[in-house]
């Protein structure tokens, strides 16, 4: 039993430490100078330390642009989503017309294709629309992986709500569409948050469509923006990393509020990896 | 008669409300798809109309040494990304399972690099292997594992192992948060009836938790081998693809024919050309997941 232990400590102290070296290292880096970087000095810890790194971001660089480009683009995508999602979710587990089962088949699998087939074939339906390079391009393009993700969310959320509560509403004179609103939606009201930030999350981390549909360097998202970072040169460590940083701040703050939940998603098959 | 008004207003609210999802999946999902296997027959020239070509584009890349590379690679990639996220996600659940206190806090943390943005992953990553200044080569030289600094990404047999570390370093937290959860809900009394008949942990592991747990296994080394299959961004970032073709994969190869060289039949039937793996594992989620919900 004590070698099980051992081992079990062992283990989980090695896969931390794993998991912990390169964010400590994106934090570092971040609070180096450039000649601390260029000549390697206090390599593994910064001293002196220095906030350069993030002043020259909001004062030199077009890091405020990509932080409201993707703010921008990941709320609009957001409601979109929320919006149209929600309808289908509940349209597919309460409601009953021939074809119900098919629709909820083809969410499933749009939600499984991935973007890294889908970004040609979309890409020439944008420009076939006359409609590329604009922040309206992507907040239409997102919504083609959050639609599917956000139906298929919902719909074990609005499966988990009692039918009874909404008969009765029925009973008492209420219409079918207000039943939705008045009883269904209040209820449902933490996995329409829960399901909110995860699109907000998916939309602020998103890369590929982004660097493919947008040309115009004002209309840059984070991501990009940090990618492009690189091709400048290896002494702008201090200031990617920074921005690094800064980018992974929002989602972080989601996430400790969404941990619940993200559990659970996960063994309903309904986040993916 | 009431009765079946009201049928048919349920019906057609159904309709109603399932149609923006329709409409909007059909328009930016479904026609791009398909606009795109037709594109993929046909071979459009700038300046010119597109002609139908039949399966020439596909012909031309199944002849093609660039695209058998990028096949192979694609390969690897997937397997070895996917081999490793098993193997250490299922260290990490077991490392986990059963631990009471700060059990919560600690998935919390490891769960962190699959919530980060994946540039940032593909960045710092690039960061640490850097041949001069990264922390790995560095820490390396200081330790006097090595005299000179290792050739991580330049390194046509390293850059692909590389890769799949990054990679490995992104996935391996949902395999093991998804695992941990399912060994959770394995009843205590199968391990105590072992446990009565002499099974030792590792006898345990095979004959109780696997077994236990082989749906959620199976669920996510599918949805993990479409993505990993079609993976851009980890790659795109930290070598291109390169050096020469050593990591080029399948949606880094569409974008070099699509929105580099601008050959757009050719770039759809590389975008096309995993198509019917990834149908296959696409069937086989479908049918997993409709299995457990009923």
């Amino acid at each position: 039993m004590r070698g099980a232990t051992l081992a079990r400590w062992t283990v989980l102290a090695l896969i931390l430490a794993i998991v912990f070296v390169p964010m400590y290292w994106i934090v570092a880096t971040s609070f180096k100078t450039g000649r601390q970087i260029l000549l390697s000095e206090s390599v593994y810890v910064p001293r002196p330390f220095t906030i350069d790194n993030y002043v020259y971001l909001f004062e030199e660089s077009r890091f405020a642009l990509w932080i409201r480009n993707s703010a921008v683009t990941a709320l609009a995508s957001t409601v979109l989503s929320l919006a149209i999602g929600t309808a289908g979710a509940y349209s597919l587990t309460r409601l009953s017309f021939p074809g119900r089962r098919t629709f909820g088949a083809i969410v499933l699998i749009t939600y499984l294709v991935p973007p890294g087939l889908m970004f040609i074939p979309l890409y020439r339906t944008f420009i076939g629309l006359g409609y590329t390079n604009s922040l309206g391009t992507l907040i239409l393009a997102y919504p083609t992986f959050l639609v599917p993700f956000v139906t298929w969310l919902l719909m074990g959320f609005f499966r988990s709500i009692p039918r009874e509560l909404e008969e009765a509403a029925l009973v008492d004179g209420a219409t079918r569409l207000q039943a939705m609103v008045r009883v269904v939606l209040p209820l449902a009201a933490p996995g329409l948050l829960a399901a909110g930030l995860f699109c907000f999350t998916l939309s602020w981390n998103e890369f590929l469509y982004a660097l493919i549909f947008i040309a115009d360097d004002s209309l840059k998202t984070l991501p990009v923006g940090l990618s492009e970072f690189v091709v400048s040169d290896f002494a702008f460590w201090g200031q990617l990393m920074a921005a690094a940083a800064l980018a992974s701040l929002p989602v972080i703050v989601v996430y400790i509020y969404l941990h619940k939940y993200m559990v659970q998603g996960l063994t309903a098959g309904a986040v993916k990896g | 008669m009431n009765v079946l008004t009201d049928r048919r207003r349920e019906r057609l609210l159904g309709y109603a409300l399932i149609a923006p999802v329709a409409i909007f999946l059909g328009a930016l999902v479904a026609y791009p798809f398909l606009s795109a296997i037709y594109l993929s027959l046909t071979e459009k020239t700038v300046g010119y109309p597109a002609h139908f070509v039949g399966l020439r584009n596909y012909e031309a890349l199944l002849e093609s040494g660039r695209f058998r590379i990028v096949a192979w690679n694609s390969a690897a990639f997937t397997v070895g990304s996917i081999a490793v996220k098993l193997v250490v996600g299922m260290a990490m659940a077991l490392a986990l399972h059963n631990v009471v206190r700060g059990n919560q806090f600690v998935r919390g943390i490891l769960l962190l690099p699959w919530v980060i943005p994946t540039v940032v992953i593909a960045l710092t990553w690039k960061w640490l292997m850097d041949l001069f200044r990264g922390l790995i080569n560095v820490a390396l030289i200081d330790v006097g594992a090595v005299t000179g600094g290792v050739h991580w990404l330049g390194d046509p047999t390293l850059a692909m192992a590389s890769v799949i570390t990054a990679n490995v370093w992104r996935g391996f937290p949902f395999f093991g948060v998804s695992f941990l959860a399912a060994m959770q809900t394995v009843p205590q009394e199968l391990y105590d009836a072992a446990a009565v008949d002499g099974a030792g942990s590792w006898e345990k592991f095979w004959r109780i938790t696997l077994p236990s747990i082989k749906g959620v296994v199976a669920v996510v080394t599918l949805l993990s081998t479409i993505v990993t299959l079609n993976d851009f961004n980890i790659v795109y970032i930290m070598t291109r693809g390169g050096p020469g073709a050593a990591t080029h994969i399948f949606a880094t190869y569409s974008y070099e024919l699509g929105i580099m060289s601008q050959r757009w039949g050719l770039s759809m039937a590389a975008s096309m050309a995993s198509l019917p793996l990834v149908a296959l594992l696409i069937v086989a989620v479908v049918r997993y997941l409709h299995r457990e919900e009923e």
